[in-house]
């Protein structure tokens, strides 16, 4: 297991390298960081400056080796936009990225499981259509849309229905002035971000768990367990649903990766200054230096759950064996 | 099976902590940072009072160290009757600061000025609105009266308030003049040097006055010291000012101090215990940072925020005339805005007066104008390229001459030798009267702005497509370089002083002569226009200025350099929780007077 995992590791480093060099060639193809200089009455002073301090003046690949060689040592440059270290300002946002993971994938996981399950065991039923049915609903709904429905709905309306002194659940950031910890108010804050990423990840994830659990339900196995007379519940929690999650499994570890970067509209819309904000900020002002941290921070969350998920893949059915 | 429960158990228990983790870590994070300034700013007054010897107040190091909770005598601070300031108030703020070392190159934030710089700084004049609408600039209270200048318009002689102090209690002397000049003119990574670079010297001998002395007349004296405000020599001098100031600054001259930056979510403020100025009858302010127009609308209807300046975008504009807002709401063009049709007067066939003025002709501006902002009551086209705010340097009614009239177009164009095809497009050579019109990508009034031209000039017989650009190519590459025939964006004045010269004086036009940097990016060359410009900048008679601004308006109109289209106008939102006298300051914005309000009980 250890060399399976070290030459995962090893494999990814060359594609960590030249993703990085494409990706730092093309924010400096399209992007011009001095551009915003353009409108100071004293343009030509500051764009040379600023010019020779971001080392535009070198040809592009002295400047990529300048950042890959600090960036290797834990020095990842100084935003151009802020004048603020990189590595605080993603730190910070990780920070942030991470609590709207955690809670949204254990509750995705939580309600895909068990309305995938009940759909699949009680296939065609009333509730197996109507669970099919808000799968449908979940992933049509783009999130900018249902983050403001939810906001309306759940947060203003009430409130001013009620007249009530503050909303029953917050939507900018997460946690009140004054506020921290895990806490009501946290609770409170938490609720309508996670609320919107859980519909689109719910509404995936419980496909996959009806659609798999379907497929065990109906292996040779399963039918010998039953004609065996064993218990229905144990041998659709013991002996289907253990190999019915792998293929949940897998996809939850890559999505879950590719979230850490990606929750730009969710961060948006509540005001959470998380990885995707960042990277929106970064990404509009050219700031070449925090995208490439971002992307391989991403990079790296998505090739570590790549790489769990071949381990849980491997502990959960003992047929698979890792070499 | 035992292992695998522990190894769930386990996982679990990690997952949990590392959340647990990150939902507290931020507030630590904050509550660190604002420690480590404290002491680093403790340290700085000991030194001050070792080294500096002309200190004069040599404050406790508490006092000269502002930070976070532990800011100084907040809890004594009274309101001029005497009561204490109570409640809070809460700013939704629409873009969040860079930086607060607002001289540096990553200032410049409209929202950080408004909401973070202005709160906090001294300036020597404020930005006041007469009885005529006009805004002017009047002495602020950091001086005892106008600033006094020599008959040759090359000195300058400022009298300090002796009331005026820094929140330690030290005075503001003349070395915070000269040490805030220095670091602008001579300071590393500064964004805008102008006036201060034609400072040569700041005479600080006397505490209480300041004697600026220019090499050479600048007409904008009055700009200096304004843009950034005062920098606190005896805190800064010789420290490192922008890793001192741009992670935020716990000093303060205005009416509130900073006591904490919440990067990506918020900022909180409480009043400077020792303003001299009017005291702030709010016990706090709380700011909060959107980066979503609706999310700030919701918020501010849910009462989560008591006040927003919105950017006057088309969602906006929809959310005031939807309804339902508590409040009141301040709409006013009076602006330091022009959105315009910036035209390159050296691309064909835009490089022909006539086409540039048969354009003119073929554009209802005040439809388009009434079709962005009738529903908050701005119906008129602005008439000139100095916008509303500078209306005594300018004539107003320059381009009023250009309404929409197909007669003139026609007459216009087959003068300078045009004729219409078939398809309805003039023509002249063989050549259509065809252009790319370019804009910023993603701004939802643009595109309504260019679909209404597209459809007006059409029926005037120009043919025009549409190009959205990102804003960094737009203005970093393609302005400057002249690639483009015409241009929809806006020019912003942050200050009260004409500044055409840098747009329209042909010196300015890109070349190898100025690094390629200068901003007369629509090559703009106007025989008889550089000499009215230069008078604008160096004439110190204010009668004499305007005449030679006014003029320079009116040559710009008569050969249509460019086409001014709308104010773009302020816009502010106050909630039902608190009560004053709401107006848009047109460059301190829309909480300028946020100490004089009170929080309802």
């Amino acid at each position: 297991m250890i060399k399976f995992i070290a030459r995962r590791v090893l494999f990814s480093i060359p594609v960590l390298v030249i993703s990085s060099f494409i990706v730092f060639w093309g924010i400096r193809k399209t992007f011009d960081p001095t551009a915003k200089y353009r409108t100071s009455k004293d343009a030509a002073r500051l764009i040379a400056e600023k010019r020779k301090e971001f080392g535009l003046d070198k040809p592009i690949v002295v400047q990529w080796w300048n950042w890959a060689t600090k960036f290797v040592r834990g020095d990842w440059g100084v935003s151009t936009s802020t004048n603020g270290k990189v590595t605080d300002m993603v730190s910070r946002a990780l920070g942030f990225t991470v609590q709207l993971i955690f809670w949204g994938v254990v509750i995705s996981l939580v309600i895909a499981v068990v309305s995938g399950v009940y759909s699949a065991v009680r296939q065609y039923s009333v509730a197996d259509v109507a669970f099919t049915g808000l799968s449908y609903l979940g992933v049509a709904m783009p999130p900018f849309w249902f983050a403001l429905l939810a906001i309306q709905f759940l947060s203003v309306e009430p409130k001013l229905h009620w007249h009530l002194a503050h909303p029953i659940v917050y939507f900018v950031g997460l946690h009140s002035t004054g506020q921290s910890g895990f806490n009501l108010d946290y609770i409170r804050h938490l609720a309508l971000p996670v609320l919107t990423l859980t519909v689109q990840t719910v509404a995936v994830w419980s496909r996959f768990q009806r659609a798999a659990m379907l497929d065990v339900l109906s292996a040779d196995y399963i039918r010998t367990a039953r004609a065996k007379g064993l218990p229905r519940r144990k041998v659709i929690f013991k002996h289907a649903l253990r190999n019915a999650l792998l293929p949940l499994v897998s996809q939850t570890a890559v999505d879950a990766g590719a979230l850490f970067g990606g929750l730009i509209i969710t961060e948006s819309i509540f005001s959470i200054p998380g990885m995707g904000r960042l990277f929106l900020a970064g990404l509009l002002a050219g700031d070449v230096n925090v995208i490439l941290a971002w992307m391989l921070v991403g990079a790296v969350f998505v090739i570590l759950f790549n790489l769990l998920a071949d381990v849980v893949y491997g502990f959960l059915d003992p047929r698979i064996r890792v070499t | 099976m035992i292992n695998t429960r522990r190894s769930t158990v386990a996982a679990l228990a990690l997952g949990l902590t590392l959340v647990s983790a990150a939902c507290s870590s931020d507030s630590k994070k904050v509550s660190e940072a604002s420690s480590t300034t404290a002491a680093s700013t403790a340290t700085t007054g000991a030194s001050t009072a070792t080294t500096g010897g002309s200190a004069t107040t040599a404050a406790p190091a508490s006092s000269a160290a502002p930070a976070s909770s532990a800011a100084p005598d907040t809890t004594t601070a009274t309101t001029d009757s005497g009561a204490a300031p109570s409640g809070t108030v809460t700013i939704g703020v629409e873009q969040e600061w860079d930086c607060m070392d607002w001289m540096g190159s990553c200032g410049g934030s409209t929202y950080g000025s408004w909401s973070a710089q202005y709160f906090t700084t001294a300036r020597p004049y404020d930005y006041v609105k007469g009885s005529d609408g006009e805004w002017a600039y009047k002495a602020s209270n950091l001086l005892t009266g106008e600033p006094t200048i020599s008959s040759d318009g090359l000195t300058v002689t400022y009298k300090i308030n002796p009331k005026a102090v820094w929140n330690d209690g030290k005075p503001i002397t003349s070395t915070d003049f000269k040490y805030t000049w220095d670091q602008v003119a001579h300071g590393k990574d500064i964004y805008d040097t102008s006036v201060y670079k034609d400072v040569s010297a700041v005479d600080d001998s006397d505490p209480a006055t300041v004697v600026v002395t220019y090499s050479k007349v600048n007409a904008s004296w009055q700009d200096l010291f304004e843009s950034y405000g005062l920098y606190p020599s005896h805190i800064l001098d010789g420290k490192d000012r922008d890793a001192e100031t741009k992670d935020g600054y716990t000093w303060s001259a205005g009416p509130y101090q900073l006591v904490k930056w919440d990067k990506g979510v918020g900022a909180t403020f409480e009043p400077n215990p020792n303003y001299w100025g009017t005291k702030s009858k709010i016990a706090k302010i709380e700011e909060k940072f959107f980066a979503d127009t609706a999310a700030e609308f919701q918020a501010f209807k849910a009462g989560e925020v008591d006040t927003i300046g919105p950017q006057p975008q088309l969602d906006a504009i929809d959310a005031i005339n939807a309804g339902g807002l508590p409040g009141k709401s301040v709409v006013d063009g009076n602006t330091g805005n022009v959105e315009a049709l910036w035209i390159n007067n050296a691309a064909a066939p835009f490089d022909d007066v006539a086409v540039r003025q048969a354009f003119a002709y073929a554009i209802d501006r005040d439809a388009i104008v009434n079709k962005l902002f009738g529903g908050i009551g701005v119906t008129k086209a602005v008439q000139s390229l100095n916008p509303p705010i500078l209306a005594k340097y300018s004539d107003q009614a320059a381009f009023a001459g250009y309404t929409l009239s197909l007669d003139k177009v026609t007459s216009t164009l087959t003068a300078a030798g045009y004729a219409k095809g078939s398809d309805g497009i003039w023509a002249k050579g063989g050549k259509k009267l065809s252009f790319v019109l370019k804009s910023t990508a993603g701004n939802k009034r643009r595109e309504l702005t260019e679909q209404v031209l597209q459809t007006q000039l059409k029926a005037a017989g120009f043919d025009m497509t549409i190009s959205e650009q990102k804003a960094g190519d737009l203005f970093g590459t393609q302005l400057p370089a002249g690639d483009y025939v015409v241009a929809l964006y806006a020019q912003t004045a942050t200050t009260l002083s004409p500044g055409l010269s840098t747009i329209f004086l042909s010196t300015n036009i890109p070349s190898d002569a100025n690094n390629n940097s200068g901003q007369n990016w629509t090559r703009t060359n106007i025989d008889g226009l550089d000499p009215l410009l230069t008078t604008v900048d160096t004439e110190t008679d204010p009668a004499k200025r305007a005449a030679a601004a006014k003029s320079a308006d009116d040559l710009l109109a008569k050969n249509v350099a460019s086409l001014p289209l709308d104010p773009l106008p302020n816009i502010g939102f106050y909630g039902d929780k608190i009560s004053g006298d709401f107006s848009v300051n047109v460059v301190q914005g829309p909480w300028w007077n946020i100490n004089t309000w009170t929080v309802k009980s």
